[in-house]
């Protein structure tokens, strides 16, 4: 509860439309694409870096706990107010303050839509390469605190390969700038590491100076089909492994291209086992020179049959068929699990034969999809929460694919973050020692603990 | 027996791209995930009946984009009738919107209302009227009334012209029958012209359209059954080629909300329509369903037997897309492609032509700061365009952009088939 004398310092600083505490507003804050839900007990919306930073003076004064939020678009519970207290949403603080192609950046608030990015940028034939599924709707902010990828990744890098400057409040209050315009800069550490992937737990971002680059000149896009799962993996090992490296490289299992074919009607092909669908980009003639390579190697591999997206629009469908992947579960049981191991590339093939080993073991339904190339996987699983005895196999089944993961040099998460999600499973992949430090550093930079408390550090 | 289909929101959030209200108001409860979160709420009894409950339900415009971009298949539609309909047994709606739901429901009340409301324009002095606003729109930039109720003005029966190709039906929905004859004699020309028979039926009223999203789905039952039966007689009385309307909205009604309607009344039977719906013909609302089309796009199926003027110099125009255009029947692509290719325009793409404008049925009266915010942007680029025409296929769009125009702006709002039917050649 926050007592309605601290209620109206806080509205001292921002006007009230602002400020959310009625019961009906707040269930509206408590959830994300994850599954877990708790209030917080009040919203605030701040507009300027001065605010956030009068706002987290005030929340330290009174160690409320203080969750970050942009669109609420986590799959891993990373903006649920897990020890309630207050939410600080981003959505309205969302200018574009600088296009600046011909230095190559662009500086945003943390509000602006990764979308919009894009299309501020589209004029000047520029682009910002994270491109998470949820684009259209994550902010730039939650795409830092989750290092948020994307398919197109797998060539281009992650979000932190494309920050160059941050403004940061801290809980304190107290507000730091690192980074610059420049590309290049080693003035002191590289800090926007510390804070890219933090997940709101060790300050709020109010500005960042983004890298863009210039958008390819020619673009491709095929997709293949296999009888076997198998092949389609081993396919995604060999391409990679042979030195060829496309834009984007997916991979969807045969239960996730029905989930897409019943919703989008596209006409994919439902008896395929395996499916890679695959972008590679650059100039014309060496765009071509890669496709003729990958064919090769799909043939190779027992492709049944390639097809290329024939025109711009045809391959933004296939994209946005992709992009509606993780939803259409939802259509198959009231609650969807998603996790995102990673692997070494060359370890897909025998990732994904665990996952449905696992998954046969505890008798569920399994849709495998990966950014294959990058050897990140979304296994995703629908099952019903309600129902315990289920629930119980779905964590024995996460937990054996995180072990399985672990086992193969692999990681938690490439993408989704460990939020609420993964947080006990930190020790598989670290040692205690590792976790530590993490906790030291919290402790320095956020002593009484108020960002985003419940979480995995 | 078959499980019903699972109607679960996964939270995905992909909705929040595509809500004309979020995308405004940039605060979640304002979106269609957070829409059916409260509705969860309120179904589990976490949530009662409150004033701000119904408020955060009803800051919708009913417009379907998050039922189309929806992943998981959800009927928001369905969802948010239901919310609105039990939320509307405690808290009643405000009564200006009651008195429109009660003018609705009844055709001889809508035809008082309508010849009170001439007679009142004709009376209101000028000082007075423009002291007063409608939502944002100010009173003497409403439509006036027709001079007589338009199907009062038409045989029953208008005969093809030319070659005669087929039957059709025209469903003239309440805002062409008193606020815009002008789109109605457009689109009955236009399909004579093109060789169709058209009828009328008689005893046709409001689709209901207005009840089903104001929670009085009673009533709107009612209207469905008063208009089944005035249709099932023409349709069943010689071949019918297609149920035409000129406003997507009253076609979403016949096409989706119609069978929606009956199957919910087939399992949950409503006294109040005994004796009704069983008299119908079996399964016509299916197959009324199944024939209804949009005047634009059945013109633009029939454009070679379309006959224009060879000296026609040609209007230039931009577009204002419906929702139920884009989102019901998902013909907004066909309308441009007409606009492009039929020589009465000269069409100018603008970048928003798809952007909702905030009429939203009623929206536009109830949220007016809302709904100014979602015009301001629609109102700069059609600006600029410098266009002599701005055409939209919806009446309440129609509304919503003359009245946000001023007397400076040259700009005419009307409906496409108006322009079209200019240029036929007699
Ligand atoms: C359909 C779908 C597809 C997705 N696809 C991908 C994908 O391909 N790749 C991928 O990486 N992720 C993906 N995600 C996950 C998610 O979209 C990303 O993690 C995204 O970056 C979250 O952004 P958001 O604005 O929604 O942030 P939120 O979910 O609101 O918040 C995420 C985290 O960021 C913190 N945060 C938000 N703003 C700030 C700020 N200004 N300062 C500090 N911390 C802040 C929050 O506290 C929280 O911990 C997908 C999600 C969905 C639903
Ligand atoms: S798009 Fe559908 S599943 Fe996704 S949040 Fe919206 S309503 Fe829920
Ligand atoms: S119907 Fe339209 S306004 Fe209402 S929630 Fe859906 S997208 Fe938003």
């Amino acid at each position: 509860m926050i007592s309605p004398d601290l209620t109206n310092q806080f509205l001292a600083i921002v006007d009230s439309a602002r400020w959310l505490d009625k019961k009906e507003q707040l269930f509206c804050y408590a959830y994300d694409a994850f599954v877990e839900e708790s209030m917080p007990d009040a919203v605030i919306f701040p507009e300027t870096t001065e605010e956030v930073s009068q706002i987290l003076a005030l929340a330290s004064a009174h160690q409320l706990p203080v969750t970050a939020r942009g669109a609420g678009t986590s799959v891993c519970g990373a903006p649920v107010p897990a020890r309630h207290g207050l939410v600080i949403c981003f959505s309205q603080m969302d200018r574009i303050i600088e296009i600046n192609t011909k230095d190559r950046y662009i500086i945003v608030e943390p509000g602006v839509v990764n979308a919009d990015v894009q299309a501020a940028l589209a004029p000047d034939k520029f682009f910002f390469p994270p491109d998470p599924g949820s684009m259209d709707m994550s902010t730039i902010g939650g795409n830092i605190a989750q290092n948020a990828g994307g398919p197109r990744c797998l060539k281009y890098g992650v979000t932190l390969d494309y920050i160059l400057g941050l403004e940061v409040v801290l809980a304190s209050g107290k507000i730091i700038t690192f980074g610059s315009k420049n590309i290049k800069d080693v003035t002191g550490y590289k800090l926007a590491a510390l804070f890219c992937g933090s997940e709101g737990t060790l300050g709020l971002v109010t500005r960042a100076i983004l890298k863009v680059v210039p958008l390819p000149e020619t673009v491709k896009t095929i997709m293949a089909t296999f009888n076997d799962l198998d092949d389609t993996a081993t396919a995604v090992t060999d391409i990679i492994g042979s030195g060829i490296l496309p834009a984007a490289m997916e991979l969807m299992d045969q239960l996730t291209l029905n989930a897409i074919e019943d919703k989008a009607g596209l006409g994919l092909d439902r008896d395929a086992a395996g499916t890679l669908l695959i972008e590679v980009d650059g100039v014309a003639e060496a765009c071509d020179k890669q496709i003729r390579q990958i064919s090769q190697k799909l043939h190779a591999n027992h492709a049944v049959h390639i097809q290329e997206a024939e025109s711009a629009a045809d391959r933004e469908r296939l994209w946005t068929a992709r992009r509606s992947a993780y939803g259409v579960f939802a259509k198959l049981a009231p609650d969807i699990i998603s996790e995102d191991v990673t692997v070494p590339v060359s370890r897909v093939p025998e990732m994904v034969r665990r996952i449905i080993q696992i998954t046969d073991k505890y008798k569920l339904k399994v849709g495998v999809l990966a950014h294959a190339g990058d050897g990140n996987m979304h296994p995703m699983i629908p099952a019903d929460k309600s129902n315990a005895e289920e629930w119980e196999r779905v964590m024995a089944a996460f937990d054996e694919i995180f072990r399985a993961a672990a086992d193969l040099d692999g990681t938690l998460s490439g993408e989704h973050g460990i939020g609420l999600a993964k947080a006990k499973f930190l020790p598989l992949v670290m040692n205690q020692d590792t976790i530590n430090f993490m906790k030291t550093i919290k402790q320095a930079v956020d002593p009484d603990g108020i960002l985003n408390p419940g979480k995995f550090v | 027996m078959t499980a019903p289909p699972i109607q679960n929101c996964g939270k995905c959030g992909l909705c929040l791209s595509v809500c004309p209200v979020y995308q405004v108001l940039k605060q979640e409860q304002a979106s269609p995930r957070a829409r059916l979160q409260l509705i969860k709420a309120f179904e589990k009894k976490d949530l009662d009946a409150s004033p701000l409950l119904k408020d955060l339900v009803s800051q919708c415009l009913m417009c379907g984009a998050c039922k189309v971009v929806c992943p998981s298949g959800i009927n928001h539609y369905g969802k948010f009738m239901d919310m609105r309909e039990q939320l509307a047994r405690s808290l009643p709606e405000p009564p200006a919107i009651r008195s429109l739901v009660y003018l609705l429901a009844k055709e001889y009340r809508l035809r008082m209302g309508a010849g009170l409301a001439r007679f009142g324009q004709r009376l209101t002095p000028k000082f007075l009227a423009d002291k007063y606003r409608i939502g944002n729109i100010p009173v003497h930039r409403f439509p006036t009334m027709n001079a007589a109720p338009f199907r009062q003005t038409l045989p029953d029966v208008i005969p093809a012209r030319g070659i005669r190709r087929g039957r059709v039906i025209y469903f003239v929905g309440c805002a062409t029958q008193y606020l815009f004859g002008d789109t109605g004699q457009a689109t009955v020309d236009i399909l004579s012209h093109l060789g169709y028979e058209v009828v009328v039926p008689k005893g046709l009223t409001c689709c209901g359209i207005p009840m089903m999203f104001h929670g009085a789905r009673d009533r709107a039952a009612l209207n469905m059954a008063a208009n089944l039966t005035a249709m099932a007689d023409a349709f069943d009385n010689g071949p019918c080629d297609a149920v035409i309307v000129d406003c997507t909205t009253c076609g979403a009604a016949l096409k989706d909300e119609y069978p929606g309607l009956m199957d919910t009344l087939n399992r949950r039977p409503d006294p109040a329509l005994s004796g009704r719906l069983d008299i119908l013909p079996p399964d016509i609302h299916t197959r009324i369903a199944g024939k209804t089309r949009d005047i634009l796009s059945f013109v633009h199926e029939h454009q070679t037997h379309l006959e224009m003027r060879p000296d026609l110099s040609p209007n230039k125009v931009i577009y204002h897309a419906p929702c139920h255009t884009r989102n019901s029947f998902n013909t907004a692509g066909t309308v441009t492609d007409l606009l492009a290719t039929l020589p009465c325009f000269d069409y100018i793409p603008v970048r928003d032509t798809a952007a909702c404008c905030g009429g939203g049925g009623t929206f536009f009266y109830e949220y007016p700061e809302i709904a100014a915010k979602m015009m301001a942007g629609k109102l700069c680029h059609a600006r600029d365009a410098d266009a002599q025409y701005w055409l939209t296929d919806c009446p309440v769009c129609r509304i919503n952009l003359h009245g946000s125009l001023s007397e400076q702006d040259r700009l005419t709002v009307v409906h496409p088939v108006t322009l079209i039917s200019r240029g036929l050649d007699a």
